[in-house]
């Protein structure tokens, strides 16, 4: 009886996590990638970009955020020249707590670290 | 090879065997530490080379959009890639190591990545050390230290033996003078003695018993003389008779051998012999040995000055109440031919013979002096 006790509960907090992960991904997907997509931007690359240029996810999450609360071509991470295709993004709507976790979010998301395996 | 030529030849060997060996050993300690370099700056090559080759596969993993990014790995090193703020991102190794710290027996090489490909600002590259060409270097410069030190001692003995030749010709000479005066001097001086005896036991020139007496204890110092001189030259080839001895027997002959040379200086003689004492010695050893203390303390003495003479079980003992003997000339006057006090005539082989009689029968010779109060010389029998 424990145990099916025990196994019940354990379900149950699984299901609520992936929800919460679901969740979370919905959000990023609705309020930052559909945007990319929809422009075919490809956000892997961008992230790419950033991480040739900044290295560290601390030093990309405040480049992002600098990006973000005021965009200019000097503060983006695309060169000048993606500008004459696309254009350029408004200023963000979200306070700065929702912004950087959203940044937190895309970061872990394109996180080079989980893809790298040995042979 | 006389004892003086043995010890110039062994100062001269361990000054220039010593002198040899330290600039050898700078020289080899110096081509040790530059080629000990050069083989860790070669095996440091291999590792930069290595780096090369992960750089450039990182550079393409850094464009591939493939969802598995398959580390590069060197079949020699291990590696790893660092972050700006030198936090690891990944690697090969079973720990991953702290950036800049440096391990013991490992060989590190760390490359600054600019751009950062997969966020990597640093690249690490680490692998044992190979000792191997490192323990045949040591082993090359030990064989070579080895057959220096040998051609080096042998060339610097013979340089020694090159540098002492002149020394060793005028001892040679000197000996050979001696030889020939002393062979030259035994039949005048047996002559005279002879005759001195014949007169004292025929009682003629009664007239002139004082002079007579003079003549006596000159013609005994010249045969004492002519006695040391022929024990050193024999020393090495006169076969010794060891006999159960009695000393006090022999030293109370000796005395009465040297009554006249005291009665002359007017000295106070005492003389304190335990009766009986006997010792496994050679006679004539025995009498090298009491003859030059006595004559030296009688020599040495002041005019009606102490001589002292005790014989125990223990030891033999000669004290004089004369010049003595400066603190620093103690350590030396056992020295063949040194002679710390011009003032009397003599060779300075008395001590020397002393010493060689000590020395061959394992006693122990004790002195003691200050000078312009006299000297004590004790020989003890046993340590």
């Amino acid at each position: 009886m424990g145990k099916i006790i025990f196994l019940l509960s354990l379900s149950i907090v699984y299901s609520f996590a992936q929800n919460e992960i679901q969740e979370a991904s919905m959000d990023l997907q609705s309020a930052c990638l559909q945007c990319h997509q929809e422009e075919q931007i490809p956000s892997s690359l961008v992230y790419r970009r950033y991480l040739m240029r900044y290295s560290t996810p601390e030093r990309i999450s405040e480049a992002m955020f600098r990006y973000l609360k005021n965009p200019s071509k000097t503060a983006s991470i695309m060169p000048s020249q993606f500008f004459l295709k696309f254009p350029m993004k408004k200023k963000t709507e979200m306070d700065d707590m929702e912004l950087r976790q959203y940044i937190h979010r895309y970061i872990e998301k394109f996180d080079v670290k989980k893809k790298l395996v040995l042979p | 090879m006389l004892q003086s030529e043995k010890r110039s030849l062994l100062r001269f060997l361990l000054i220039y065997m010593g002198s040899t060996f330290l600039l050898f050993s700078i020289a080899s300690w110096l081509f040790y530490t530059s080629s000990k370099h050069h083989l860790l700056d070669n095996q440091k090559e291999a590792l930069k080379y290595e780096s090369q080759k992960i750089e450039t596969a990182l550079r393409a993993l850094h464009q591939s959009n493939s969802n598995r990014l398959v580390y590069p790995v060197s079949k020699t090193a291990d590696s790893a890639i660092y972050d700006l703020d030198k936090h690891y991102i990944f690697g090969t190794y079973a720990t991953p190591p702290v950036l800049g710290k440096k391990e013991k027996h490992t060989l590190s090489y760390v490359v600054k990545i600019e751009p950062y490909y997969l966020g990597a600002a640093y690249l690490l590259l680490s692998k044992p050390i190979d000792f191997t060409p490192i323990r045949a270097l040591q082993r090359n410069l030990v064989i070579f230290m080895l057959l220096a030190g040998i051609f080096f001692a042998i060339l610097g003995y013979y340089l020694g033996r090159l540098f002492i030749a002149p020394m060793r010709e005028s001892i040679k000479q000197m000996n050979h003078f001696i030889q020939d005066t002393t062979h030259e001097l035994n039949t005048p001086i047996s002559t005279i003695l002879t005759n001195i005896e014949m007169i004292e036991t025929f009682g003629e020139c009664e007239k002139n018993s004082d002079e007579l007496k003079r003549i006596e204890i000159a013609s005994k110092t010249l045969s004492r003389i002519y006695d040391d001189l022929t024990y050193l030259n024999l020393n090495h080839h006169y076969h010794r008779q060891i006999i159960d001895l009695d000393m006090s027997h022999l030293i109370e002959e000796r005395m009465v051998y040297f009554s006249a040379m005291a009665e002359a200086k007017r000295l106070q003689v005492r003389i304190d012999i335990e009766p009986e004492v006997r010792l496994e010695i050679d006679k004539n050893d025995a009498i090298r040995l009491i003859d030059n203390l006595i004559s030296n303390a009688i020599k040495y003495n002041k005019p009606r000055g102490l001589l002292y003479v005790k014989l125990t079980k223990r030891y033999f003992m000669v004290k004089d109440g004369g010049v003595g003997i400066n603190k620093k000339d103690l350590t030396t006057i056992m020295q063949r031919f040194k002679r710390a006090n011009s003032s009397e005539g003599g060779f300075g082989i008395g001590l020397d013979i002393v010493n060689q009689v000590v020395n061959s029968y394992g006693f122990v010779l004790h002195m003691q002096s200050q000078l312009h109060k006299g000297t004590e010389v004790k020989v003890q029998w046993e340590k």
